[in-house]
């Protein structure tokens, strides 16, 4: 009698357990990735322009052919932020045979190297964490590191200060891995003889108000202050420093805040959450070219956008041209592969990647630098670009720079 | 000296919004003893109809933030309506768990619109120029929230010791049979509960969202920071809820002021309000002002 | 209890050790054990992918710490919405073994077995240490308490060096008797690990339940001052309770750390403190059956969404975000409409079928 149920319990659930895979129609080869990130939960405001780049990119790809007859599947799937749903996706991935895997936050690359390593699959994240690069040789920087960012900041700060003495610095974090990777390096860089006084190292927490650290910055005498977080704290600060009439009319002013930021810490998106408080004299670097750069690159991106349908809001984000350049790595690589005449496996992507410099390196219209990769820098773009905000847009302050002591400090 | 007065001054504003994010909250239980875990979500709904009001239909931002408490208000009590009336007389932890049903039902609902992944800000309104006074400084924001804050509090003081309506609400919360069996429509009582804790939500949220920006995340993030200054001020107590917020505000300003940066603490005004309410749980079990029951078997 | 101890049709009892039974009838214990066969036997004529056997072991996982949880809040009645940090107290005893030892010291790869002891131990000290404000507090009051101890946990992880800044620590790969557990075994090796901790687990509160160190809970969660009364101690056995919720929490804890690989502070934040509370809800608050049902039920919602959301996707491709948002949605309307139209939850679905059945030829 019962048994009949436990029978009935169990075709349910193994039915609920293989239904739900929608069968893909193959016409030539199809090639498949897959990208596991946050569109919904924390940091879904960077995640989900982030995906919709990917995702328009791959289609552009396949719609204009630029494979051929190959097809190119890339999935791309929420996980809210959740280290586990990620491990899920990328373990659901495997099993779909991926052959290339674009991942997310600091915190999923971290927890998943160890699994990327045993599958010898290569990964472009989404994080610019250095600290990836460390004990395994499968994950890719897309751009260069948070700490390149910083410290190349801070150089550019050491450079341009107009007061007598090195200039007061502060470094403004994300309380997370994310935040804290270039610390050390802005540490060592200090100590290797940059001229800048890094007077404090804030990590900031869920606050409304940001009153009293500002007003410890400036009883300190503090200048500079440089982000490496996410958006809404940076505007929250900002807006707080706007109403203590602290923000800095032009750069280096005396007795005010200049205020810069790393790739997260910046960008249309952020005036879009600050307002007034960031549309004059934000200073921020990425390695992206933004949408006040004429240039080819704009061109395509805003053509992207438009053919599939993206407000201009989106456009312009600067984690839509994010996700539109680790996709357009990816299908480089698998295009070089193919016109070798190489079987597409991870292992020949692999091996593509690492070959990718000096005259093969790959220049993608949408960063101010070509895409290098090789044994020992894995890094992809490795030149920087510094903009400030002007009426709420961001411009191109002087040409795209290196950061000198990463590469001191690295030696 | 100024910096030690900034940060009061800091604190009281930054307490004050919390106090106003918890007055809602207050409302809820002191009524119908339901915790409202969904509050931050019905804070940045108020929040995300003030501006959708003001930039996609263009309607004067003053105007567009009353017009959407009065939505709120609405919106606030057909949830009472459909999804909490059923439940009177159902455990709390049913009650509780509805809540949190109800926050991932808005969360799925914003996620919809573009307010659940895009950033917005408020067009700006007042004055860029901050008021100064004794080195204290504080934006023309802040200060209209402060106002609006103590007048929203003024009026629902007000309106709970001298209305009708109010008084039965205290009824209600008191002894729901008695007031019954004076001819206080109970059900009625709890949907205007919800209804102006959905507006001073939308209040507090139209006030928040001119501070941090529109994003969602930070804004539904104020659900939880409410429950230390609640539990602390005492459940059921609106001058709790205001004290309690003040102080929340202050010991948040002074721990950032002052503890970090010191022995590699950092964000310790994260997480002090929770060890302070402990500590103050552990020797006021009901909170500084909440109501001692006294209890029978 | 009717001589017939295959077939009873209704409730008879002639001693309260007879109703006090694990198994009413023979067939439900012959039941039971096809069932446990075949849970164990599965494996070897199904081949799942990786993503299922995943999902099997956390569902696995998720079910030893809903055992906790609902000890303490079906059966004791202390609402706690911190669950998730006891889970990390046990990860975080893992992970501090790790910190200190080396990831792969022999006794995390090979003494693993006691370590997930230890992590309960663990778990339940820390448990029964939080559960001390339940002396002095109650109802919502309690909730909060337990809220803060979610806080003060996750800043606690955040900012401790020790604890890596909450980045993951990780767990090397365990040994077995054949040699190393490589990751092509990795999740079948851990599904067994997992479920006869499970089944020892469920034996264990079933029989919990029966004696007087469980119904002392049941008690206490009716009303406290009559137990008081009958001369229980109340507030011991809340902290007993916390404990005891605590040490499912830690073991639980030590398997996901196990499983996963690693351990890092995002595994047990307050998002996962409230989806427990969902599973004990959703499965059946106060029911040994809803600690099965529950986490079964809402880690296979949240899986089937993420198909529909992806066939839907697929179809109207420029409403992206409509799709991502069907995750949160169908998790709170699954809530809600359980609390508003099945308060005890699937537990209770599977009470009527079963009188069904034992009721049979008779309707009632």
């Amino acid at each position: 009698m019962k048994n009949k149920q436990v029978t009935v319990m169990r075709i349910a659930l193994s039915f609920l357990l293989v239904a739900g895979f929608a069968v893909q129609a193959v016409a030539g080869e199809t090639y498949k990735m897959g990208l596991s990130l946050a569109i919904t939960g924390p940091t879904s405001d960077v995640g989900s322009p982030y995906a919709k780049g990917a995702e328009d990119y791959v289609k552009y790809v396949n719609d204009e052919k630029l494979l051929g007859d190959d097809k190119l599947v890339c999935f791309i799937r929420d996980d809210g932020y959740k280290t586990e749903i990620t491990k899920r996706n990328f373990e659901d991935f495997l099993d779909e045979e991926i052959v290339f895997y674009l991942n997310y936050s600091t915190g999923s690359t971290m927890a998943l190297r160890q699994d990327f390593q045993e599958e010898q699959i290569p990964v472009l994240p989404a994080s610019f964490h250095a600290g990836n690069l460390e004990g395994n040789d499968y994950i890719f920087l897309p751009i260069a590191s948070y700490s390149s960012q910083a410290v190349g900041l801070a150089e550019y700060v050491a450079a341009n200060h107009k007061g007598s003495g090195k200039p007061k610095v502060a470094l403004f974090l994300h309380p997370s891995a994310f935040g804290r990777a270039p610390r050390d390096d802005v540490k060592k860089s200090v100590a290797a003889g940059l001229g800048i006084d890094l007077v404090e190292i804030v990590e900031h927490g869920k606050d409304l108000d940001n009153t009293a650290m500002l007003k410890r910055f400036q009883s300190k005498g503090v200048q500079y202050v440089i982000s490496q977080t996410v958006q809404p704290p940076v505007a929250t600060m900002l807006k707080g420093a706007q109403s203590l009439d602290m923000i800095a009319k032009t750069y280096g002013e005396a007795g005010k805040i200049t205020f810069l930021g790393c790739h997260y810490g910046g960008g249309p998106a952020l005036v879009s959450l600050a307002g007034s408080a960031a549309d004059e004299n934000y200073y921020w670097t990425t390695s992206y070219k933004m949408m006040t750069a004429k240039g080819p690159g704009r061109d395509a991106q805003f053509a992207l956008a438009k053919r599939y349908g993206r407000d201009d809001k989106l456009a312009k984000d600067a984690n839509y041209t994010n996700g539109i350049m680790v996709a357009q790595v990816a299908v480089e690589t698998i295009r070089r592969a193919k016109a070798k005449g190489k079987k597409i496996t991870r292992a020949v992507l692999y091996e593509e990647l690492l070959a990718m410099n000096g005259f093969n390196a790959y220049n993608t219209l949408t960063t101010v630098g070509p895409v290098t990769f090789s044994k020992t820098d894995r890094e992809g773009v490795d030149t920087l670009q510094l903009y400030v905000s002007k009426g709420g847009l961001f411009y191109e302050v002087g040409a795209p720079f290196e950061s000198e002591y990463v590469k001191k400090i690295k030696q | 000296m100024s910096y030690f007065l900034q940060l009061v001054v800091s604190g009281v504003v930054v307490g004050s919004i919390y106090a106003l994010s918890a007055l809602g909250f207050v409302l809820i239980y002191k009524s119908s003893r339901v915790l409202n875990i969904a509050h931050g979500q019905i804070i940045a709904t108020g929040a995300f109809i003030t501006y959708a009001l003001t930039v996609f239909a263009g309607i004067p931002i003053v105007l567009a933030f009353l017009l959407s408490m009065v939505i709120t208000f609405c919106l606030a009590m057909s949830v009472e309506r459909i999804f909490l009336r059923r439940l009177i007389g159902e455990p709390i932890i049913s009650v509780i768990m509805v809540t949190i049903g109800l926050m991932s039902i808005i969360d799925g609902l914003i996620y919809l619109t573009p307010f659940g992944s895009e950033n917005f800000s408020f067009p700006e309104f007042l004055p860029k120029t901050p008021i100064a006074f004794w080195g204290v400084s504080m934006s023309w924001t802040q200060m209209v929230g402060v106002v609006i804050t103590f007048t929203m509090i003024g009026g629902f003081t007000w309106f709970f010791k001298k209305s009708t309506v109010g008084i039965s609400m205290r009824a209600v919360s008191d002894d729901q049979f008695a007031s019954m069996s004076v001819g206080i429509s109970v059900p009625k009582v709890f949907g205007l509960a919800w209804a102006t804790a959905g507006l001073t939500a939308a209040a507090a949220g139209g006030i928040i969202g001119n501070i941090t920006g529109l994003n969602f995340d930070v804004l539904h993030s104020f659900g939880i920071i409410v429950f230390p200054v609640v539990i602390v001020g005492g459940l059921d107590s609106i001058l709790g809820a205001i004290v309690a917020g003040i102080i929340m505000g202050l010991i948040q300003q002074f721990a950032s002021g002052y503890l970090d940066g010191k022995w590699g603490l950092f964000g310790t005004a994260d997480v002090l309000p929770y060890i302070i309410l402990l500590i103050i749980l552990l020797f006021k079990p009901h909170g500084l002002f909440g109501i001692h029951e006294i209890e029978r078997v | 209890m009717s001589e017939n101890r295959w077939m009873a049709t209704g409730n008879f009892f002639t001693s309260y050790k007879a109703e006090q039974r694990i198994f009413m009838t023979h067939i439900d214990r012959l039941v039971f054990i096809c069932f446990l066969v075949a849970l164990f036997a599965w494996p070897l004529f199904f081949k799942l992918g990786n993503k299922y056997m995943l999902v099997i072991d956390s569902i696995l996982i998720a079910i030893v710490a809903v055992y906790g949880l609902n000890l303490l809040t079906g059966f004791a009645g202390l609402i706690s919405i911190g669950h998730a940090a006891f889970v990390g107290v046990g990860a975080y005893t893992l992970a501090s073994f790790a910190t200190v030892l080396g990831t792969n010291h022999v006794l995390i790869t090979h003494w693993w077995p006691l370590m997930i002891l230890v992590s309960g131990v663990v778990g339940a000290v820390i448990g029964g240490i939080v559960g001390l404000p339940a002396l002095r507090l109650k109802h919502l009051y309690l909730v909060i308490a337990t809220l803060s101890f979610q806080m003060i946990f996750q800043w606690t992880i955040n900012f401790m060096t020790f604890f890596n800044q909450g980045q993951t620590i990780s767990i090397g790969r365990v040994f077995w008797f054949t040699g190393k557990v490589a990751r092509k075994q990795h999740y079948l090796f851990w599904y067994y690990v997992i479920l006869v901790i499970v089944v020892v687990l469920g034996l264990a509160v079933r029989n919990l339940l029966r004696s007087k160190h469980g119904r002392c809970l049941v008690a206490v969660r009716d009303n406290d001052r009559a137990a008081d009364a009958m001369g229980m101690n109340p507030g011991i056995t809340k902290v007993y309770a916390f404990a005891l919720a605590g040490f499912f929490a830690g073991v639980a804890g030590a398997l996901h750390a196990y499983l996963w690989r690693g351990v890092g502070f995002e595994s047990f934040t307050l998002h996962h403190s409230i989806s427990y509370l969902a599973m004990a809800i959703v499965g059946g608050l106060g029911t040994l059956v809803g600690s099965f049902f529950g986490p079964v039920a809402i880690l296979m919602l949240e899986l089937q969404v993420e198909h529909f959301a992806e066939f839907v996707g697929h179809y109207f491709t420029a409403i992206g975000d409509v799709a991502t948002a069907f995750r949160p949605l169908s998790f709170g309307l699954v809530i809600v409409l359980f609390l508003m139209f099945e308060p005890r939850g699937i537990a209770n679905w599977w009470r009527i079928t079963r009188s069904y059945f034992k009721l049979w030829p008779f309707r009632y």
